[in-house]
């Protein structure tokens, strides 16, 4: 690819000049950006980055590394509304331990992200915090199990597989 | 249940999941008289777990599960996917196979909208347009099976290409089918879209608001119809969309008409692009030979794509074995979910079937 | 039971066998045990002779009062009940046909040789076969209650509407309010459905039904008063009388499109289908009825048809009135099937209208053009037009 990413840097020096360190980039490619900040720095450089031009939550999951014992929670944002924005896709993670599955929900930013963050408490548990409706989304309300998009979750069919492994 | 509540006032009562107006779901709805006092989304009645079951299979097992969510639109749930993981191998389609990615992608769109439209029909109480829409699709079914195979679930898109190269004759038959479809669209639009009755009962109904179309993350047509112009096809050309030339229709409305005209309209554009892709396709190869298990290299790739319902998203992470080690799809349904309720409170209950279909919700694909 | 042909062979070699070994075993009976106990054998030869002879058999039923030109006959056969449950059977398969034309469709094809002809036969058979489901909560004798009032105001319709001068069940002076009356049952019925059957889809689909009497009853009403004021009578019989030279359609245009919309509306037909709109309200207020409770409820709907057809084309189309090379009932025939075309295409061609909509229709449009065309009528009648 040999498309220029001069607004996907433009848009991170932008970022790191109103936070500094405490957002660090893990990659920037054409159309492509992700950086990775603290939860407690979560939702303010969300409103940043929302008032930048991202104004939609196209996606949000979060994911088990149970390695490193911690959830990485993606938010996958996309600006409808900017014409020099749509092509980006603008990743704003968020990384914390295991064992505290707390972060607070970016609702109130993007309230495009309420069902999205619905569906990860019930797929990984973890918890919004201010989420007016962690409740069960998705799976049948019988369900008596962990979440099923952790790793320690096996799916019944593939436990002979895993066993042996 | 209670038939009323204590102010006996409202009456709550289940559309669906067995209801003749809902698929397999379930919106509690509240009703005052004839007026909607609130409606709850219950999703999840069809859900089968496609993100943990992409995580048990390799990259090529994935592909015919995650057809299912939605198989009036097979191929355009599997197009980003495709994408993405081309991207973890670091390969490109050949251009040929581009182009068949194309004609497919949107030959699912018109199957998938004239599904939509013949179900808007009979919402509406219009049993004519449920037949003319189910049976015409019929063609573009044969078309699609004649490329891939199967009647709905192809399983055509595979990464590096497609899986084969078009039929002997495709182009001329092809041809033939989108004018005869194109003559069929102006017989609709006196029928259906030209009805008074139509009007009425879909203009000024549900109507979206711009910003708030933007806000509660609307995508796909339904975002269009409130006037923002956006398209993955042209914000993010992939597969060789920026060499086709169309108009996007776009609505200021906003309201459960502009919404239909917005997918009809998206009728005749892919019957054009059909039309475009088959003049422009190069000869060559359809596919990038690969031998054996395909593993992505260590780390991650997003991909978006224009499906029928709005905008398709995934986001594949790999840990560089034969399986992907984490699948997020982010569907248009499932986006588009949070319209339900905002749109149907205040309304009609009459105006539920226009409203909730005219939203093109497909449960099966919101739940995954 | 593999198919309905079958079936018929089955029904018709036993009544075969009843109508062979019936005379065998009954004839000795009657003829060996009846004189002695003091009947007339004369009567036990007649129903004899009757069973092979039709026109023995027309005098045999006439004797007992219930011939051709008797009250029983005329209510229960022709031009009463059967006749009218049999042509509405024909229209449902009529109109299944027509709509699987416009729907480039067959439609029913298999039952009865020739284009599914036998299909509503079929139908009526599988819907009394079927269990008459009543749910635990219902309010039982309401609930079974309405489909024989259904039933019973399409009957008491077809009692005050003639057929031709000489063809007719009851006459009344004031034939025309009856009717009226007769047909504002009609939502009570619904009503009482909706509230019996302890569901809430019906429930809302009876509230509709309300709904749909305040808004359609008035201008129903109004419409037909204008036809009164030119013919100067109530008697159906005397307004097919006046239209002798001109049909009541011609300076009744707009009463008559106002009679025909609100007639749509009294049948529940698309585009007023709102109380049993299945997108919304699942079957609105015929969600509960099953089996033959629900093959009633449908038989009392296009026998409704059947009679409100009729009375339009009594109304406003000159009835039986027509050039002499055809008989009146034949002229009669034929309009009422172009009626019935109408209401039937409208089925394929429109979608269903919303509840404040229809009762804008009704209060705002339909009553105000049915005062028009009152002062229509007046103006014609005044002049002496007709």
């Amino acid at each position: 690819m040999s498309q220029s990413s001069d607004k996907e840097h433009l848009l991170l020096s932008s970022i790191k000049g109103k936070f500094g360190d405490k957002v660090r980039e893990l990659y920037v490619n054409p159309k492509r950006m992700k950086i990775l900040v603290d939860r407690e720095d979560i939702v303010k450089v969300a409103l940043f980055v929302r008032d930048l031009g991202f104004d939609q939550v196209i996606s949000a999951g979060g994911t088990d590394f149970p390695q490193e014992d911690s959830f990485v929670m993606d938010y996958h944002l996309i600006s409808v509304d900017h014409d020099d924005l749509k092509k980006i896709i603008f990743n704003l993670s968020t990384k914390f331990p295991k064992k505290e599955p707390k972060i607070p929900t970016l609702m109130e930013v993007w309230s495009s992200a309420e069902y999205h963050e619905q569906e990860t408490f019930e797929m990984l548990g973890i918890i919004f915090e201010t989420h007016p409706r962690m409740e069960r989304l998705l799976l049948p309300e019988d369900w008596n199990d962990i979440p099923p998009l952790r790793k320690e979750f096996k799916l019944p069919s593939r436990l002979v597989e895993h066993g042996s492994s | 249940m209670e038939v009323v509540d204590q102010e006996g006032r409202t009456l709550t009562f289940s559309v669906g999941p067995q209801h003749p107006g809902s698929g397999h779901f379930r919106l509690i709805v509240k009703v005052d008289g004839d007026y909607i006092v609130d409606a709850k989304p219950d999703p999840g009645y069809v859900h089968r777990g496609a993100e943990k079951m992409s995580e048990e299979r390799t990259y090529i097992q994935n592909i015919p599960h995650l057809e299912r969510p939605v198989i009036i639109d097979s191929s355009g749930i599997l197009f980003p996917y495709v994408l993405a993981v081309e991207e973890l191998l670091g390969v490109e389609a050949p251009s040929r196979a581009q182009y068949i990615r194309i004609i497919m992608a949107e030959l699912n769109r018109i199957i998938s909208h004239t599904y939509w439209l013949s179900i808007y029909g009979i919402f509406l109480g219009h049993s004519t347009m449920f037949m003319w829409p189910m049976g015409d699709r019929e063609l573009f079914i044969d078309l699609a099976e004649s490329i891939g195979g199967t009647r709905v679930t192809f399983s055509y898109f595979v990464p590096g290409g497609v899986r084969n190269d078009l039929p002997q004759g495709f182009k001329e038959r092809a041809l033939k089918t989108c004018d005869y479809f194109e003559k069929r669209l102006k017989e609709y639009d006196r029928i259906f879209f030209s009805n008074p009755m139509f009007l009425k009962r879909t203009r000024g109904v549900g109507v979206l608001k711009r910003e708030d179309a933007i806000k509660i993350g609307a995508t796909g047509p339904n975002l269009r119809a409130s006037g923002v112009l956006s398209d993955t096809r042209k914000d993010e050309p992939y597969s060789s969309y920026d060499t086709i030339k169309w108009e996007i229709p776009v609505r200021k409305e906003g309201d459960a008409y502009a919404r239909a005209m917005v997918r009809f309209q998206e009728l005749f554009d892919s019957l054009d692009i059909i039309g475009q892709a088959l003049n422009l396709i190069p000869d060559g190869p359809v596919k990038i030979p690969m031998r054996g298990q395909i593993k992505g290299k260590v780390g991650e790739s997003f991909a978006r794509t224009e499906a029928a319902r709005g905008t398709m998203f995934y986001h594949i992470i790999s840990d560089g074995a034969t399986h992907p080690y984490r699948v997020k799809i982010s569907v248009p349904s499932f986006r588009n979910l949070s319209a339900i309720p905002f749109l149907l409170k205040g309304n009609h209950l009459a105006d539920m079937p226009a409203i909730y279909w005219g939203l093109d919700y497909w449960p099966v694909e919101a739940d995954k | 039971m593999d198919t309905f042909e079958e079936f018929l062979k089955r029904v018709i070699t036993i009544a075969f066998w009843v109508l062979l070994l019936g005379p065998i075993i009954i004839l000795p009976i009657i003829l060996l045990v009846l004189p002695p106990l003091g009947v007339q054998v004369e009567v036990a030869n007649r129903l004899l002779t009757a069973l092979i002879d039709p026109f023995a058999m027309l005098r045999l039923v006439d004797s007992l009062g219930i011939g051709p030109s008797s009250l029983f006959f005329k209510i229960a056969v022709f031009p009463g009940f059967t006749f009218a449950a049999l042509f509405s059977t024909a229209v449902i398969l009529y109109e299944r046909k027509l709509l699987a034309k416009m729907q480039n469709r067959v439609g029913p094809q298999y039952a009865g040789k020739f284009e599914g002809i036998l299909q509503p036969i079929a139908e009526l058979f599988k819907l009394m076969f079927k269990e008459i489901l009543t749910p635990e909560r219902t309010d039982k004798p309401f609930f079974w209650a309405v489909p024989f009032l259904a039933i019973a105001v399409g009957g008491a319709l077809l009692a005050l509407i003639p057929l031709s001068p000489e063809i007719y069940i009851a006459k009344s002076e004031i034939g025309l309010v009856i009717i009226f009356a007769i047909l504002s049952f009609t939502p009570l019925i619904v009503l009482i459905a909706g509230w019996a059957s302890a569901n809430k889809f019906s429930f809302i689909g009876g509230l509709r039904a309300l709904h749909l009497l305040i808004s359609y009853e008035i201008p129903l009403i109004l419409s037909a008063l204008g036809v009164v004021m030119l013919s100067g009578s109530l008697d159906l019989m005397k307004i097919v009388q006046a239209q002798a030279n001109i049909w009541f359609i011609v300076p009744q245009f707009v009463g008559a499109g106002v009679f025909f919309v609100t007639m749509l509306a009294e049948l529940e037909r698309i585009p007023f289908d709102l109380a049993e709109a299945d997108s919304e309200i699942v079957a609105g207020w015929y969600t509960e009825y099953s089996g033959m409770h629900f093959g009633a409820l449908q038989l009392a709907n296009y026998i409704k048809l059947y009679g409100l057809t009729l009375l339009f084309t009594l109304l406003f189309l000159g009835g039986w009135n027509g050039p002499a090379i055809l008989p009146p009932l034949v002229w009669l025939f034929i309009k009422l099937f172009i009626v019935i075309s109408f209401v039937l295409a409208l089925r394929g061609t429109n979608t269903r209208v919303r509840i404040d909509q229809l009762i804008k229709l009704g209060w705002v449009y339909l009553i105000f053009l049915a005062f028009a065309n009152l002062f229509i009528a007046l103006t014609v009648a005044s002049l002496g037009i007709v």
